[in-house]
């Protein structure tokens, strides 16, 4: 008998299963590659050529390093981005400690107030701080420096803007505890600034290493707040768009584009890493602590809650304050003159109801397609190296800066060559823009979601025979249907707030609301620019209030196994 | 069973996870009815086995055949076995009934014979008329039952029980070892269980297979597995045993520490290896009179710690303080009868049929020489062989 019988795996008979699963596979990673991959390799090839399409080297780089107006942006958008982070960061470690650790009292309160700048668009913070801050500015004698339009103007914005993404990672972190490390301190007798030195901080240590850098790539990506208030202080993001739209430089553009991709790029990748390790720290057999009441740290900590709360909700009242007013700072009388959206630039209220529109079929396509890819990397077995790939570009949304996409887009889709080139201009290519921009976030809701759900479910449906798609249907939608209801109202949210990726997307049919924004801004009419974002955060805030209803009303309905 | 085609066949099946070796040629064979367990420490390669069966891990190498049909490429959905998983996986948003119909509904049957199947498997595992709860408002125990009765519901040929009881806390997990054996019984039909639980394997299989690093290390009867240990690392891993390294001075004695002791077999040709003797064989004797040395392996030893273990008493005695101490267990009657006191040296004998040696693997040709041994041998054989019986 000889030692070893060689087999070597013959093709495995295949059934319809298997290859309607390597047919979603194959959809998913087409889809992903048209949609990310490929725009973003053309216009790395673009910054390579010149105006006339001609290979042309690194000309295009060296130029633009030999230009100081063009290069002093970097350090410009690194500064912001510094300061920012280092504002949010740790206020919102103060805030989230306060949030899990203290006895402070109104910690619902606090935690709702601070998730509201989720709902604005990020040209809300800015106007805003016109209207404090700017030259007729309430607040004007306040301000320590000469003026609001510059990086001080561009830092308090993000600041409002980023606040609530920190602290949601925070949180997280900080709720991650284990209660007998606490009491094994304590009988040591250990003094409570050692407890929080060796203790506290460790556990915590990857989730604000995780944190500062996803608020430094938010911020020095950020479009909107510096398109605003940036005055003649340059970023690279707003170059961009200065190069494009100002120029019509669209080399140029996309040199700027690749060099505002790598900190972004490299930030992902230190992140990535981070995020791996983070999650072998937490045993599962982990006791959470309870927060002590201790009465001077707790009304410390409320005060600076209140403070904080205060900030985002001033910057909110004004914004909406302002919109009401007739003609700031001439006639105060409040009407609702500023909605008359018709009279202004930026394409009125069509554009409003464009945004509607688009952001409806993004919550609802970009829901399925989302939930169908991460399925399909998750939980099914063929085609391992494939599902690899969709897993990475599924991540890579996350360092790809809006406006780089929005750039992208153009050179992809805009190529006369392109078989899809038909979709330019239309309402299809802003949902299929703001799906990819806001990829990783859904996909990562829904991935971790698919993960709480037993593994070995298909093995037992496969085992009785019952297709894949049978479970899925009636097993792991259920199951997962919370997230996939959170997915929605993301990407809806998103949709409606966006400007950056969008900004060179829209055609004169498709203008959208937030877009509108920016040009009303533009063309100098800030109350109503103002008033249409306030109507923004307004839907949005509409649309997150129906989802919990819905979500509520379907999950009593549905999820009756829930209850024990 | 009489049938000369076992219902199973496993050839030279080999599977690895980059450098690391799951499978290494494994070949087994498997009687329809017959009930086996795949007893090993964890990252033996047991549970890659059931997963190779099931379709759900797909072998480099090998072949395996299901009632006459090769089965080895064909995807879980065309195989024929149930599977029950450690941690249940009952659909959590269907109930019971819907959770044990999950397989009948593509057979198409009748709605009301469906029905019926699915009252009398709940009949079966005891546990009617809870078909409209949720496997949330059951207890582990009998979630694991839904389990298996869902596994059963579509009568397949091949059960495979993926360490179905280790979830459990010890009193149901005695409690479900007999339903799950009366089950087997009732439906006579082909199972496999992952076990890492020696109890659990002695007593439930018709067989054992216990796997080591990806190989089989020893195929038997409960009984056979337990008493004839075939190598070291069984006579480890099931049971306890004294296993004590030696020095083979000739044919018929040893060195153990620094004693030298006559032993009552004849040993094979090699420089050293493990004596070895299950705790409950050795007997206590008053003096070394009386006892032949051709039957028996007589020690003096140290007694240093008497255990109270319940049933029996467990004696550490110790021999030479170079070796690990010897343990003895003795029925609480006898220990009464005797007194032995610690620190008193006690005289004890181990007869001949319950002493093993295990020759140890020489470093050199280590790799080579046991391959060779085991294609020509049975593997039970060769610890026979040593002991002489």
């Amino acid at each position: 008998m000889p030692a070893t019988l060689s087999l070597t795996s013959s093709p495995r008979a295949l059934n319809t299963e298997t290859w309607l699963q390597r047919l979603i596979v194959a959809g998913g990673l087409c889809f992903l590659l048209a949609a990310l991959l490929m725009p973003l390799l053309t216009m790395l090839v673009k910054s390579l050529q010149n105006a006339a399409g001609e290979f042309a080297g690194l000309s295009n780089f060296i130029e633009y390093f030999s230009n100081p107006a063009l290069t002093r942006s970097i350090l410009n958008s690194l500064n912001i981005a510094f300061w920012t982070t280092v504002i949010v960061v740790s206020t919102a470690f103060v805030f989230a400690y306060a949030l899990t650790r203290s006895g402070m009292v109104a910690k619902r309160g606090f935690r709702l107030l601070s998730m509201l700048p989720l709902f604005a668009p990020s040209l809300l913070p800015a106007l805003s701080m016109i209207y404090l801050f700017g030259n007729q500015g309430i607040l004007r004698d306040w301000l320590p420096v000469d003026s609001i339009y510059g990086p001080v103007g561009i830092v308090m914005g993000l600041s409002f803007w980023a606040f609530p993404h920190a602290l949601m990672i925070l949180i997280t972190a900080f709720s991650n505890s284990d209660a007998r490390l606490y009491e094994a301190a304590r009988s040591m007798k250990t003094p409570s600034w050692r407890v929080f030195l060796t203790v506290t901080l460790p556990s915590v240590r990857y989730g604000l290493i995780n944190t500062i850098f996803v608020i430094f790539t938010l911020t020095i990506t950020d479009f909107g707040v510096a398109k605003v208030i940036g005055g003649q202080y340059n970023v690279l993001a707003t170059d961009i768009y200065k190069q494009v739209v100002g120029q019509q430089n669209f080399q140029m553009g996309a040199v700027v584009s690749v060099i505002l991709l790598l900190p972004a790029l490299i930030s992902f990748a230190v992140e990535r890493r981070v995020q791996r390790q983070q999650s072998a720290q937490l045993s599962s057999r982990a006791v959470p602590m309870t927060p002590q009441k201790s009465p001077l740290r707790d009304a410390l900590l409320a005060l600076f809650c209140a403070l904080v709360c205060g900030f985002l909700l001033l910057v909110i009242g004004m914004a909406v304050y302002a919109s009401f007013i007739t003609f700031w700072p001439y006639n105060m009388a409040l009407s609702f003159n500023n909605y008359r959206f018709d009279m202004m630039d930026g394409g009125g209220w069509a554009s409003y109801f464009n945004s509607l529109q688009m952001s409806a079929w993004t919550a609802f396509i970009g829901t399925a397609i989302v939930f169908l890819i991460a399925y399909m990397s998750e939980k099914i077995k063929p085609m391992p190296l494939a599902r690899r790939l969709l897993q990475l570009l599924a991540m890579l949304p996350m360092a790809v800066p809006g406006i780089v996409l929005g750039l992208a887009y153009i050179f992809f889709f805009n190529h006369p060559q392109n078989p899809f080139n038909a979709i330019y201009g239309t309402m299809f290519i802003l949902v299929l823009n703001t799906l990819v921009h806001f990829y990783t976030v859904c996909h990562l809701t829904a991935v971790t979601s698919l993960k709480q759900i037993d593994s070995e479910f298909e093995a037992v449906s496969a085992s009785l025979k019952v297709p894949f798609y049978t479970t899925l249907r009636r097993v792991t939608l259920p199951l997962a249907l919370p997230s996939v209801l959170d997915i929605s109202v993301y990407l809806f949210v998103n949709a409606m707030t966006t400007v950056s990726a969008v900004v060179f997307l829209y055609s004169s049919e498709t203008t959208l609301a937030s877009v509108a924004v920016m040009h009303m801004d533009e063309a100098g009419d800030i109350a109503p620019a103002a008033a249409m974002a306030v109507l923004l955060m307004l839907t949005s805030l509409v649309a997150k209030g129906l989802h919990w209803l819905i979500s509520h009303q379907i999950l009593q309905r549905t999820q009756r196994w829930r209850q024990r | 069973m009489n049938t000369p085609t076992p219902y199973l066949r496993i050839q030279h099946l080999r599977k690895s996870f980059g450098s690391f070796i799951a499978l290494d040629d494994i070949s087994l064979e498997i009687k329809e009815g017959e009930f086996i367990c795949f007893l090993g420490p964890s990252g033996c390669g047991k549970t890659t086995l059931l997963r190779a069966i099931a379709g759900l891990e797909q072998q480099e190498q090998g072949r395996i055949v299901q009632a006459g049909q090769d089965i080895s490429t064909l995807p879980p959905q065309q195989r024929d076995f149930g599977i029950v998983f450690q941690s249940y996986a009952l659909f959590p948003n269907l109930t019971v009934s819907e959770n044990i119909a999950y397989g009948l509904a593509n057979m198409r049957l009748p709605r009301r014979e469906r029905r019926q199947r699915v009252e009398a498997l709940l009949e079966q595992i005891h546990l009617p008329g809870i078909g409209d709860k949720f496997p949330g408002q059951l207890s582990g125990g009998q979630q694991q039952r839904v389990a298996l009765a869902r596994a059963l519901a579509t009568e397949p040929g091949l059960l495979l029980l993926d360490e179905p009881l280790s979830a459990l806390d010890a009193r149901v997990r005695l409690h479900l070892r007999n339903e799950i054996c009366a089950l087997q019984r009732k439906f006579g039909i082909t199972t496999i269980m992952v076990t890492h639980d020696q109890d659990e394997a002695l007593t439930m299989a018709d067989r054992i297979v216990v796997m080591d690093h990806g190989r089989i290390a020893q195929v038997g009867t409960p009984e056979e597995v337990y008493r004839q240990p075939a190598t070291e690392f069984v006579a480890r891993f099931v049971g306890s045993m004294n296993l004590m390294p030696a020095e083979v001075l000739d044919h018929c004695s040893l060195m153990l520490g620094s004693r030298e002791v006559k032993v009552p077999m004849t040993l094979p040709v090699c420089e050293r290896g493990t004596l070895g003797f299950r705790p409950e064989c050795a007997q206590l004797q008053s003096a070394p009179f009386g006892l032949s040395s051709d039957h028996n392996l007589v020690l003096q030893a140290r007694l240093d710690h008497v255990h109270f273990m319940g049933a029996f008493v467990r004696l550490e005695m110790m021999l030479d303080e170079e070796l690990p101490p010897i343990h003895m267990d003795l029925p609480v009657e006898q220990m009464s009868s005797l007194k032995p006191s610690v620190g008193e040296s006690l005289w004890l004998s181990v007869p001949r049929e319950a002493l093993k040696f295990y020759p140890a693997e020489s470093p050199g040709h280590g790799e080579v020489l046991p391959r060779s041994i085991e294609a020509d041998l049975p593997q039970d054989m060769a610890a026979m062989q040593v002991t002489g019986a």
